[in-house]
């Protein structure tokens, strides 16, 4: 609260004053002059007074001092607008005793109520800009609060509470403040709050807090140190900003900007790798040619006029690969819906049966965590089988193959992981190259080195991530972050 | 052919063959069937070198190389290597720093050029970066110019 410091006291013997006497309440004749009424002491009713004669702006506070004042003799001293009869606002400063009055003597049943008019205009200012202020804090949903170092307290403005919805009443306390934060950004907070007060370092921060409701909320806090005048501090001074609605949008940004980020990276590989494969079609064809040209004789003309079917049938195989590919990239907006994992890998089961019995592999499932994912059912199905398969495909030949499958949450988002006892991968050698397009590491003949490409691209196209554990001779595992 | 010059290039009068000396065993290292048969085929007509070997992917050559260090013998140590970069299981730049550690131990020199098709400034500043490297060919590889790097290096 802004303090209102006041203007040297006009001595004055024409006093005004309200009498509160058996719960009725006189209005002294100064008093109603000073208002521009006639000038007999009438009988006035604090209802009257409350709501025609005072301010709006100052009547809830009237309220208040005056019923303290009243049950428990608790002095105050208010400064506050009166209407007087032309409707004008007249300033008065309201206190419960007078140095020169002593009404005691006289009129024992009696409390007063003391109304010095103002002489000095400054307080029309400083509730102008406290209207202002309010309104500021109101509209930006900015709160403010200190904590004084030397009394161990706290305090709130009524925006606080409200941002934090606790109740008008409520007092913080330092104690009590791990309760303003989630458990993450508490730690941060202590840590800036505890630089600032012993090293005078403001600070300037969005980070999660918590209301009462346990609902959290992204908040600006801005602290700053507070100095006596010995130059030590002796409290820090700051406000709470409720950005939830700026932030959510920033983070939707950053998210928007992150997979065009991953979009275009993925484009550029494309297009590199468009570039790669087709040339080395190309460049044998025009090599070809140059042998063709170069030739005499008829049946190697022959000969080398088949090699450009062998060309043309590998040319094919890639264009059907990076069609793949591309239609990842065009099918991401297809139909998402609800899909089960058990469901999913029943499916595999009975497409690749024949593979699974004839390699004796074990598939071992536990969706028991998390059982159904918002996902795009042919990429899920198509996840899995390139990775089982792969898994088979890359057994170790000492042992049946053991596949192990299972869903949980992390950081509230769904993870798939998928370990086998394979031959594993060394990924200090291939680990960069893992997921890259015609890569391949391993002898087997079928190695085609599109599998891998094809499942990242399809995680990544709606945002999800793919990583790899592995260890030579014993086991490899990947792990899906959706 | 298209032959980017390197640091270590060497002056034009050397292209040309002065001696007529043939080179005696040449050693593509490529996993595209189609394009190592016809190069085969070119050297083969052309009549570039006595033998040629051929490896499927960087592996496969490393072990021979290490094979032959336990028992050296010249007829089978390439005068030339040309190499592909994009391969499967041992990709040229792993088989470049394998082949420089024990390439001195063969007491020849043994001339290293990569052939690729890859246009990747990446890829071309890199080879410009090793001094083991002769040169980079970028395919389509053309015959004429096969010839004049046979002929030089004979």
């Amino acid at each position: 609260m802004v303090q209102i410091k006041m203007p040297p006291k006009p001595i004055d013997n024409n006093i005004g004053y309200l009498e509160l006497k058996n719960n009725n309440i006189y209005c002294s004749k100064v008093f109603l002059s000073d208002l521009g009424y006639s000038t007999k002491n009438k009988k006035i009713s604090l209802e009257f007074f409350l709501s025609n004669l005072i301010h709006k702006d100052d009547s809830n506070q009237f309220r208040n001092n005056y019923f303290s004042f009243i049950k428990s003799n608790l002095d105050f001293r208010q400064s506050m607008l009166i209407e007087s009869k032309n409707g004008k606002y007249k300033e008065f400063v309201c206190t419960t005793n007078h140095d020169d009055i002593n009404f005691n003597n006289n009129k024992a049943n009696s409390k007063f109520l003391f109304f010095n008019k103002r002489k000095y205009k400054t307080n029309k200012k400083v509730k102008k800009s406290q209207f202002y202020y309010k309104e500021t804090a109101e509209m930006t949903s900015t709160g403010s609060w200190y904590v004084d170092l030397i009394k161990r307290k706290s305090y709130w403005d009524q925006q606080t509470r409200r941002i934090l919805e606790y109740p008008e009443d409520y007092i913080p306390s330092i104690n009590k403040s791990v309760s303003y934060y989630p458990k993450e950004s508490f730690e941060l907070v202590k840590k800036l709050f505890v630089m600032c007060y012993i090293n005078g370092e403001s600070f300037n921060t969005e980070i999660k807090m918590l209301t009462k409701n346990n609902r959290e909320f992204w908040a600006k806090v801005k602290g700053k140190p507070v100095f006596n005048d010995k130059k030590k501090i002796i409290g820090v001074r700051g406000i709470f900003q409720d950005i939830d609605e700026t932030k959510a949008k920033e983070l939707s940004l950053q998210r928007t900007s992150n997979i065009i980020a991953s979009q275009n990276k993925r484009l550029f590989n494309f297009a590199h790798i468009v570039s790669h494969n087709l040339r080395s079609h190309t460049s044998n064809l025009s090599l070809v040619v140059e042998l063709i040209k170069a030739t005499e004789s008829k049946e190697e003309k022959i000969e080398l006029i088949n090699t450009v079917e062998d060309i043309a049938s590998s040319l094919n195989d890639t264009i059907e690969h990076l069609n793949e590919v591309v239609t990842i990239q065009t099918s991401t907006n297809k139909s998402i819906s609800p899909i089960k994992f058990s469901e999913s890998l029943k499916h595999i089961k009975t497409s690749i049966g024949q593979i699974i019995t004839k390699n004796k592999a074990m598939i071992d499932s536990d969706f028991s965590k998390i059982d159904t994912i918002n996902y795009i059912p042919a990429y899920l199905e198509s996840i899995l089988l390139n990775l089982i398969t792969n898994s088979i495909k890359y057994k170790h030949p000492e042992r049946d193959p053991v596949i192990k499958i299972r869903s949980y949450i992390e950081n509230s988002k769904t993870v798939l992981e998928i370990t086998d006892n394979g031959i594993g991968i060394d990924l200090e050698k291939f680990g960069g190259k893992l997921f890259g397009m015609y890569k391949t590491f391993h002898y087997n003949k079928d190695a085609v080195g599109i599998g891998l490409f094809i499942t990242k691209n399809q995680i990544e196209a709606l945002n999800g991530e793919i990583n790899v554990f592995s260890e030579v001779e014993k086991f490899t595992t990947f792990k899906i972050t959706f | 052919m298209f032959l980017v010059k390197l640091k270590n290039s060497q002056p034009l009068k050397l292209l040309f063959n002065m001696n007529n000396k043939l080179i005696e065993l040449a050693c593509i290292i490529d996993d595209d069937d189609i394009y190592t048969n016809l190069v085969k085929r070119v050297i083969e007509t052309k009549k570039l070198c006595k033998n040629l070997i051929i490896f499927k992917n960087g592996k496969q050559s490393i072990d021979y190389f290490e094979a032959l260090l336990q028992n050296l013998e010249d007829s089978k140590i390439p005068d030339i290597i040309f190499i592909d970069l994009n391969m499967p299981i041992m990709d040229g730049w792993e088989f470049i720093e394998q082949f420089t550690k024990i390439k001195n131990r063969f007491n020849k020199l043994i001339t290293l050029y990569i052939v690729s098709s890859s246009i990747n400034p990446v890829d071309i500043d890199r080879a410009k970066s090793l001094n083991s490297i002769k040169g980079y060919l970028v395919k389509p590889i053309v015959i004429n110019e096969l010839e004049v790097i046979f002929n030089k290096s004979a």
